[in-house]
């Protein structure tokens, strides 16, 4: 090839247009088996994220988006190695993931250095983004609830509502920092825990537990266990009904078919969907539709799917399946139509996290349903 | 504590000892007689749960369903020897090593949970009670008690005396005694030796079919939750030292009762402090609560 038609085709390569490519690769790393609270919450991101991206391709979305799905059992190896595999081998643009916050820890810094912008969700832990928002810039973005914002919020109705509070946790990484942050938050408002117990993982009875929550008196038990069933259990036997608060886990419909809906009356979780807002109700009937019963936690498909509406944004916005590309493109979408309380503007560079403090509220089970805990008058 | 109290912990720790006892009977049943252990044993309870809730799901009723899900299990025990362990035992011979058993069964539950998986999903299913239309308790002393929590307790103590009746007075259980103690004096007895090791795994799925019918509605059902009872199962029967069924009864119960109280007393380590508490008594006692001149029970 002679010197003029070297530069020609270099000059070509230059000039293509970013939309030459036809397929951006987004991976997804989701507890997929395990204990059954994994799996609600990874199955249920995954619908929502599916149903967006079909609905990306239904419009005729461009690029095609091509979805890589691994199961990380909820093993924080497992989850690093295939990450890495999706970086490596897979070459993937994007990764989203996954439930277990401790995974997202540990797969995070990786993609932080290899320049591939992660997605976090539906993992919860409130350090997730903040760690890495003052590397600029930072790939680490997240579309899930936020531990700390919905403590906050349920610590300032607890306080003001209770006179006791009580608060029975897991003794694995994610109890154990929710244990610490809401004993934190209650000192910080001048008030205390009258009991708290602990309980493993694996455990299948909690009746000592709520012994000790009967014995001190306690009106709000504070459920932070993924068993999010266990405390309803014992209840009937040990004659003691108190007003149940907990993890957003608690909205799941899951656990309103083991627990029933006479236990579960009156229960409040954190919430990011408010099922009587329009767009909610007309997603909570597609998904019916769409899943039928395997589908069953809808403010966490709703994520997925907000976080699948971002993804595809940003990929039609960058029209390339450079990751930096669409790092920038990530930040910088607007205009989504969220069906979770997400913003249409999400992201800024000092801000990674889809839902703010003001965006979590408390929901309540009422009538077989979950709607917004309205303030006592 | 108060006298309430500690009712309410004994029901709920015999109940769940109770539990630990009937799986550890078959973990026992078919060790007895082969020297193998069914790492199964959890994931046959699993399924008997899911097969439990399955069929009164379609409307049959409970008279009907507990006889047809024993009788599945105990076919699932005679799959479980005649298609898993004794092919890999034929294969032992030509260098396969005397320890397939361990990879087999292990196998074998782990096949029975992804099935489980494939049926009924991941996620935990709600066990409606066995004896009455509501999840009412019944009240007595200030102490509340389901009525499945009774059945298991009694049943647990039924199938003990049963079982020492069986094996001690029958012919069955005297064949089962002389294959244990030497295969092949036992042949020569005249004793179908395959047919009793086929007796014993039935058997012992049959028992795990008895605790998940009865277990379902009293804790948390979906397919991974075999394995929390196989190792509970294992440290009770270790506890008995797999010698005989009223020894395993005591270490169930003082299991249970152990778990109950530890998680009133310390919820942090309520879990562990059983099991520490199995290892400390090992150490003392390898041969467990009956030493080995007791190993007949008799």
């Amino acid at each position: 090839m002679d010197t003029r038609r070297r530069i020609l085709v270099m000059a070509l390569c230059v000039a293509l247009p970013a939309s030459a490519v036809d397929t951006v690769k987004v991976g997804v790393v989701e507890g997929l088996s395990g204990p059954p609270a994994i799996t609600d919450f990874g199955e249920s991101y995954l619908q929502g994220l599916k149903l967006a991206l079909k609905d990306y391709a239904e419009h005729g979305g461009k690029p095609k988006i091509e979805l890589i799905v691994y199961d990380d059992e909820a093993n924080p190896q497992r989850a690093v190695s295939l990450v890495q595999r999706l970086i490596q081998s897979d070459n993937v643009s994007i990764v989203l993931g996954t439930v277990s916050s401790g995974n997202v820890m540990a797969f995070a810094p990786i993609l932080q250095r290899a320049g591939v912008p992660l997605i976090a969700g539906p993992s919860i832990a409130t350090n997730i983004t903040t760690d890495f928002i003052n590397q600029k810039p930072s790939f680490i973005f997240r579309c899930s609830m936020v531990e700390k914002f919905q403590i906050e919020a349920m610590l300032d109705w607890g306080v003001k509502n209770f006179k006791k509070l009580g608060l029975i946790h897991s003794t694995t990484g994610y109890g154990s920092f929710a244990a610490k942050s809401i004993a934190e938050g209650l000192k910080q408002r001048g008030s205390g825990l009258a009991a708290v117990e602990a309980a493993a993982p694996g455990v299948n009875d909690l009746t000592p537990q709520m012994l000790k929550m009967r014995d001190a008196g306690v009106d709000l038990v504070l459920d932070f266990h993924e068993s999010f069933e266990l405390v309803f259990r014992p209840m009937a036997a040990l004659d003691y009904h108190p007003v149940v608060a907990g993890n957003w886990g608690l909205s799941s419909l899951k656990v309103e078919q083991v627990v029933g809906d006479k236990a579960l009356e009156g229960t409040v979780m954190g919430q990011a969907l408010d099922l009587a807002a329009p767009a909610a109700k007309a997603f909570d009937a597609r998904m019916r539709k769409e899943y039928g019963k395997d589908y069953r936690w809808p403010v966490v498909a709703a994520l997925g799917y907000d976080a699948g509406q971002i993804v595809a944004a940003a990929v039609s916005k960058a029209q390339s399946a450079d990751p930096k590309a669409l790092r920038d493109a990530i930040e910088n979408v607007d205009g989504i139509k969220a069906i979770t309380a997400t913003p249409a503007h999400p992201f800024s560079p000092g801000d990674h996290e889809c839902l703010k403090q003001k965006d979590v509220f408390l929901g309540v089970w009422k009538n077989g349903q979950v709607v917004r805990l309205e303030p006592k008058r | 504590m108060s006298w309430a109290n500690f009712l309410q912990l004994l029901v709920s720790g015999l109940a769940m000892g109770a539990i630990y006892t009937l799986t550890a009977k078959g973990l026992f049943i078919a060790h007895l007689a082969t020297n193998r252990l069914n790492f199964a044993q959890g994931d046959f309870l699993m399924i008997a749960a899911l097969l439990t809730l399955a069929l009164r799901g379609a409307g049959l009723p409970v008279v009907v369903v507990i006889p047809l899900v024993v009788a599945l299990l105990g076919l699932g025990g005679w799959l479980l020897e005649r298609g898993f362990i004794r092919p890999l035992d034929r294969l032992g011979f030509r260098g396969g090593g005397e320890y397939s058993w361990i990879l087999t069964t292990a196998g074998a539950g782990l096949i029975v949970q992804n099935v489980a998986e494939l049926a009924w999903g991941k996620s935990g299913q709600y066990s409606p009670p066995l004896f009455s239309g509501t999840n009412e308790p019944v009240r007595f002393l200030g102490v509340g008690v389901y009525p499945e929590q009774l059945a298991v307790i009694a049943v647990s103590f039924a199938v003990v005396a049963a079982f020492y009746y069986f094996l001690f007075r029958t012919h069955w259980g005297k064949s089962i005694y002389a294959v244990a103690f030497n295969p092949d004096a036992a042949l020569l007895l005249g004793i179908d030796v395959r047919r009793m090791v086929i007796l014993v795994f039935a058997l012992a799925s049959m028992l795990a079919a008895v605790s998940g019918v009865l277990a379902g509605p009293i804790v948390s059902v979906y397919p991974q939750m075999g394995l929390v009872f196989t190792v509970k199962g294992l440290a009770v029967a270790a506890v008995g030292g797999f010698s005989n069924p009223v020894a395993i009864l005591v270490g169930g119960v003082l299991f249970g009762l152990a778990e109950s109280f530890s998680n009133y007393f310390n919820s942090q380590f309520g879990d562990l402090l059983p099991l520490l508490g199995v290892l400390a008594l090992l150490i003392v006692r390898p041969a467990g609560l009956v030493g080995a001149r007791k190993a007949t029970g008799r």
